[in-house]
């Protein structure tokens, strides 16, 4: 067996310590290099930006614990960004799994921005359905969530005053970590009920989402931890997002060196093959 | 109090699931059985408050609005599944869920997916200027009109390649290379989306493992990763000799 | 009986299909008045269709442990698991938190819940790693399109990629916006075409499948 081979069958747990070290030492000791922004995220920051005090803005927390790293910074900065610009904020999450965060994430950044639970926010939390709570939500906002969270009548909170349907709601932003997610709210919400809508999403499916974005269906994309430290960068309090980019950048290139590696000792090994095959 | 003693739990569930890297075994089997029970504790808790109580209870009993009966009869016709004599009063719940659920879907997909990305993708070759007609080459704008060829090409290349009623010979077949040529750089940045997805994960947890590091916490993940550690050597001498796990070198 | 097993469901599903299909063309009150009531139903049928999901893995496990099969004594601690959520849950009347504060319902999704789910997708991180090394080989002139694609991204999504080789960040740009985003837009088309044609399979009752339970 020659060297290439021997590497080519590479105990995986070294890989494993590998990856490892690469993203605790970083971590441990960041550099903190700048980020550019991306007109995806830029998007979703102008939009919300643009909005007069007042406005109603729905965030739909559509995740479960399994993508809290890269969606909950996301969350964080777009509520203190939508909480700085005295907006109405609307929380909800269409993943069962998700309730508990969705809770946690509007109650911590509504206390730290001092906003009032009623006045200025309310979280209606988890409705079964899917699609039926979002055409629910677009017909009569009152019976898809006759009371809130805590069991408040929707109907007599101050913060939904003049809001009866979808069609009030100015903007939406759905952070998504699957189907329940930006899609759904296209196709069943914005595409009869007509509120701008922008999305925030994992790694995973962000390509799949870029047809939405060039057509204009979503105007504007937070793709995955990096798109989250975009948006900390231009809210101007960086977070967990920013912070984990060093890791970032140490971890994309610990694999390219992996595959590069992976690709000479294929290369080698092939043509140590060939040469002896014509010795024989 | 609470803080502290969730720290080191959260610390120990995090840490057995990690000994997975090493080899499966029973800190990791614990680990996995605790978070499938645990999940679907929370789901039924969440189900029977958000229907039973939310949406069936409070408007039945205190507001009478009888009429849910229908949803609520529906919703048990479904449960009969498991009634192996009443099994196919199921179907009846079944179709309508499914009925109502394609007839909502239909012209909503083709609305949505179908034509308004098809309206996206046969947008004008040039741009009209007050200056009169240009054609904007620039690739660093998604917009310009040499940008809406190369999509334009991209999407009707990948269409031909999975179109496969039509044998893809002469220009089909040279369609249908270009679409494999714009599939594979559309799947190589799909892997590379992954990986930075996969990445955050792993950072996100470190990150907690970091924090809880802190003395204020009383070093859970330090005490506990030596613990781990141990716990492993022990087991694989004396339990764990006789099995294979996923990471064997093969 | 063959009406009612098989043939009301076919009607049903027919009948469902078409009012609803027709509804998004008819803006007329008692048509959005219908679109609303139903949905409203959608939501608590929801309920139930998670509750069924859930209750089969009730049932394997409770046969394993019955058995006394192999690894039962996790299947205890499954349990365990379940009726301990459950109990402080139903305790705390599905609230996480009250007041400000905690409750032990809360505790066990944020102690328990939220780490075991995080740290059971962040491992793979290690193995996408792992099988990048064993398998991502040029073997092909395709093979090698989409490994220099995936580097361009990976060089170009990170602050040090972009600081090392500026125009990374640009290309990455574009591969995104024009070149993925018109792939993924005929994947799109296709499957949206592919899954209007089977709902309308269920719908005139071609495709049975989703009808299962009982015998014929």
């Amino acid at each position: 067996m020659t060297f290439a081979d021997r590497m080519l069958r590479l105990d995986r747990r070294i890989i494993f310590l590998l990856v490892g070290l690469c993203t605790l030492i970083p971590l441990l000791y960041p550099v903190g290099l700048a980020i550019n922004i991306s007109s995806e995220v830029r998007g979703v920051y102008d939009y919300i930006d643009s909005l007069p005090e007042g406005s109603v803005f729905l965030l739909s927390l559509d995740f479960d614990p399994a993508s809290k790293p890269e969606l909950y910074p996301q969350a964080i900065a777009l509520l203190r960004h939508a909480f700085r610009k005295n907006l109405r904020v609307l929380g909800m999450t269409l993943w069962v799994s998700g309730t508990g965060m969705a809770e946690q994430v509007i109650g911590q950044v509504a206390s730290e921005m001092g906003k009032v639970n009623g006045k200025d926010y309310v979280f209606f939390g988890w409705s079964p359905g899917v699609s039926a709570i979002i055409i629910s939500m677009g017909q009569d906002l009152y019976k898809a969530f006759p009371s809130d969270y805590y069991g408040r009548p929707t109907n007599t909170l101050a913060v939904l005053q003049g809001v009866k349907t979808l069609r009030d709601v100015n903007y939406v932003v759905s952070l998504a970590a699957g189907t329940a997610g930006i899609e759904t709210w296209y196709v069943f919400g914005k595409d009869k009920y007509r509120f701008e809508l922008g999305g925030g999403c994992t790694g995973v499916i962000a390509p799949g989402l870029y047809p939405l974005l060039r057509s204009g269906q979503i105007n504007g994309l937070i793709g995955g931890l990096r798109g989250a430290a975009e948006y900390e960068v231009l809210v101007g309090k960086k977070g967990r997002a920013v912070a984990g980019m060093d890791a970032q950048s140490v971890t994309h290139f610990t694999i390219i060196i992996l595959v590069g590696l992976c690709n000479v000792f294929y290369f080698l090994s092939r043509s140590a093959q060939r040469r002896s095959e014509q010795h024989r | 109090m609470s803080i502290v003693l969730g720290a080191w739990v959260a610390t120990g569930l995090t840490l057995f699931i990690f000994t997975f890297l090493y080899r499966d075994n029973p800190f990791f089997k614990l680990a996995e059985h605790l978070y499938v029970g645990i999940s679907v504790g929370y789901t039924l808790v969440k189900a029977v408050d958000t229907v039973g109580v939310r949406l069936l209870y409070v408007p039945m009993i205190e507001e009478g609005d009888w009429s849910l009966l229908i949803p609520l009869g529906i919703g048990l016709l479904m449960l009969a599944r498991y009634v192996p004599r009443a099994a196919w009063l199921s179907r009846w719940a079944f179709a309508f869920i499914v009925g109502v659920g394609s007839g909502l879907a239909i012209p909503r997909v083709i609305s949505s997916y179908v034509l308004k990305q098809i309206e996206d993708t046969v947008r004008p070759l040039v741009s009209m200027t007050p200056d009169g007609l240009t054609f904007t080459a620039s690739l660093l704008n998604p917009a310009s009109n040499l940008n809406a060829i190369v999509l334009l090409i991209g999407v009707i290349a990948v269409l031909f390649y999975f179109f496969f009623s039509v044998e893809h010979t002469g220009p089909v077949r040279v369609a249908a290379r270009t679409g494999i040529v714009f599939l594979m750089i559309s799947f190589g940045a799909a892997f590379g989306y992954t990986v930075m997805a996969r990445m955050s994960l792993l950072i996100g947890r470190l990150t907690d493992l970091i924090e809880f590091a802190d003395p204020q916490y009383g070093s859970p993940s330090l005490v506990l990763l030596a613990a781990t550690v141990i716990g492993l050597i022990v087991w694989s001498r004396w339990g764990g000799r006789a099995r294979t796990g996923p990471t064997d070198s093969r | 009986m063959i009406f009612f097993r098989r043939t009301l469901p076919l009607l049903i599903t027919f009948v469902c299909g078409i009012v609803f299909m027709a509804q998004y063309y008819v803006p007329h009150p008692s048509s959005e008045e219908l679109l609303t009531t139903v949905n409203k139903w959608l939501q608590i049928i929801g309920g139930f269709a998670l509750i069924l999901g859930v209750t089969s893995l009730f049932h394997q496990h409770a046969v394993k442990i019955r058995r006394q099969e192999p690894g039962w004594g996790y299947s205890f601690a499954l349990y365990a698991g379940m009726v301990g959520t459950i109990a402080v849950g139903l305790l705390a009347k599905g609230k996480e938190s009250v007041d400000g504060g905690l409750t032990a319902f809360g505790w066990v999704y944020s102690y328990t819940m939220v780490p075991l789910q995080g740290t059971m997708f962040a491992i793979l991180a290690f193995f996408i790693a792992s099988a990048a090394y064993r398998s991502f080989r040029a073997r092909s002139r395709e093979a090698a399109v989409l490994l220099i694609a995936a580097v361009i991204v990976m060089i170009g999504r990170v602050p040090l990629g972009e600081y090392l080789i500026p125009i990374s960040g640009d290309i990455t740009q574009w591969i995104l916006n024009v070149l993925n985003a018109s792939v993924r837009r005929a994947i799109l088309i296709g499957i949206s075409l592919g899954a209007v044609a089977l709902s309308l399979k269920i719908i005139f009752g071609i495709e049975r499948s989703y009808l299962g339970g009982g015998k014929e």
